[in-house]
């Protein structure tokens, strides 16, 4: 490195001065988070992922900003991916407890912003509103309670796991509907509600992520044996239906029963 | 930018590999001591995020080296993007440039592209060698998209139809003797004759099987076998020529407008308006 040295004074090598930028540990975290979540765009995920860092390092993040960004390190990974989502709902919370002064060793994030991000996940999730206000009222805490890590993980999760449940619900109404612009007939959406029940019953256990595996449970092949029982008492065709908003609402019904009511 | 195969069976290797990630990485790092400026703890990671938003957007090949700009797929197209946006107005005003005057602005954006593929463009319009004939921006920019994009597969359907024209299958074995060894060093050295063609048929199947084990990019095997269906015989240019001109290909390479849209330039336009 002797043309590096100038006037007496030592310019640092290229290693150095890397180094001394932290650019290995920063390039290292890069890489892992793109291994774990694979993205489909790569190039786009890294320009986000370091626009965030930036802007995160830069100013003291505004409340809706803080939000935004726990919500976007909440969607780079499926819940089924396990240890990737536990990471990102650790920076998450990390994110939106940044700010918060700690109040005699009670740490958490603060009840509104709790609720308020548990609201987006289940918009961005798809569920409407209606859909999701009663989940969010058993689990949502009040604006002045602090919410602890295990408790925020435990919401995020529910709510994603939740997402997930309507979207399987939609399309079992879906395949017993017979046309997609005609309600679906009563009794073989009651079948199919049943064997949900069934099979969120076999789903023991505080852990909420069991009632999707439970909902896996409903193969085809039970639906279809549902559906079977059910049809000849069907051949009445007494022309009662369920409309879909009916058959989504009783799903989340027997979903939402389940969930332990935040006091 | 987005692959299509389930990227979560790659391993790390194959997964950094296909989204030439590592190589952006690398290149980032170089660029950042370049600028050794920007080497404090808060300067890098804004400096990363400069850099891949401008990869993301296209925006990273302007004033970089050659071999910068045709590493990548996404560099290339980026690049071909790129002089459409900054000469458009060219081919606005019906201005008929040289091939040499269309290397110039070429360099404008990147110092040292070679001549050499200017003018393998230029062929591909031209057809004959007449090295001061004038071209529109429109032909000339979908020429050297294709030669450009496609760089490898245009030298393979070449020398593909530099062994039909010798009458050489290249799909049969070859046994060497003393006669087919004398076949094979004249057909090297002559130039695709672009009065001659060659049957169209058997240089679709040649094109095919070269496409199922090519590594580069190549266009739609739908749109190769569209254009080498439509005439009995074909020649190289006049292949190259159709490639050019297909919409189809246009989209998939995704750097350029239809034709009709080419020369529209709304920015400018309010500009020159205010004057």
């Amino acid at each position: 490195m002797a043309e590096k040295r100038r006037a007496g004074v030592a310019i640092m090598s290229d290693e150095q001065l890397l180094s001394q930028a932290g650019v290995s540990a920063l390039l290292r975290g890069a890489l892992l988070r793109l291994l774990e979540c694979r993205p489909e765009d790569p190039v786009g995920f890294l320009a986000e992922h370091f626009a965030h860092l930036s802007s995160e390092a830069e100013d003291g993040a505004s409340e809706r900003q803080s939000v935004s960004r726990a919500l976007w390190h909440l969607s780079l990974a499926h819940h089924s991916h396990r240890s990737a989502f536990n990471n990102n709902v650790r920076v998450a919370y990390e994110l939106l407890t940044q700010g918060v002064p700690r109040r005699l060793g009670v740490g958490g994030v603060r009840g509104r912003l709790y609720s308020e991000m548990l609201r987006c996940l289940c918009s961005e999730g798809g569920l409407s509103g209606s859909t999701a206000a009663p989940l969010l009222r058993r689990i949502q805490s009040h604006d002045y309670e602090s919410v602890p890590f295990e408790l925020f993980r435990q919401g995020v999760l529910t709510c994603a796991v939740f997402a997930d449940y309507i979207r399987k619900s939609q399309c079992l109404y879906a395949a017993v509907a017979s046309a997609p612009d005609r309600p679906a007939e009563r009794t073989l959406c009651q079948a199919v509600l049943s064997t949900l029940r069934e099979a969120l019953e076999t789903a023991d256990g505080a852990d909420v992520a069991r009632y999707l595996e439970a909902s896996a449970k409903i193969s085809p092949a039970k639906v279809a044996q549902a559906m079977a029982e059910v049809q000849p008492r069907a051949q009445r065709h007494d022309g009662l239906t369920m409309d879909a908003q009916e058959f989504e609402d009783a799903a989340a019904a027997l979903f939402i029963a389940r969930v332990r009511t935040v006091s | 930018m987005k692959i299509n195969t389930d990227r979560f069976s790659l391993t790390f290797d194959e997964y950094l590999t296909e989204t030439n990630v590592l190589f952006y990485l690398n290149d980032a790092v170089t660029q950042l001591l370049e600028h050794k400026e920007e080497c404090t703890q808060f300067g890098v990671v804004r400096y990363f995020a400069e850099y891949f938003t401008s990869v993301k957007n296209g925006n990273h090949v302007l004033f970089r080296e050659f071999s910068y700009i045709k590493v990548t797929p996404h560099n290339r197209e980026s690049f071909i993007h790129t002089f459409w946006k900054c000469f458009r107005q060219i081919g606005k005003n019906g201005d008929l440039l040289a091939m040499s005057e269309y290397s110039s602005l070429l360099q404008l954006l990147c110092p040292d592209f070679p001549t050499e593929m200017v003018q393998n463009a230029a062929r591909i319009v031209l057809v004959d060698d007449a090295a001061d004939s004038l071209m529109s921006f429109s032909d000339f920019i979908y020429s050297f998209q294709i030669q450009f994009y496609y760089e490898e597969f245009v030298e393979s359907v070449s020398v593909i139809y530099q062994d039909l024209l010798s009458g050489k299958n290249p799909n049969t074995v070859i046994v060497p003797t003393s006669t087919s060894v004398e076949q094979l060093s004249s057909a090297a050295n002559e130039e695709p004759d672009a009065q001659e063609g060659v049957d169209s048929s058997v240089f679709c199947e040649c094109i095919e099987g070269l496409c199922e084990r090519f590594k580069h990019k190549f266009p739609s095997t739908v749109a190769i076998k569209e254009i080498l269906e439509s005439s009995q015989q074909v020649s190289f240019y006049g292949f190259l020529m159709a490639l050019a001109k297909h919409e189809g290909v246009n989209q998939d390479i995704g750097a350029l407008p239809n034709k009709s849209d080419l020369l529209i330039d709304p920015e400018m336009d309010q500009e020159l308006e205010r004057l």
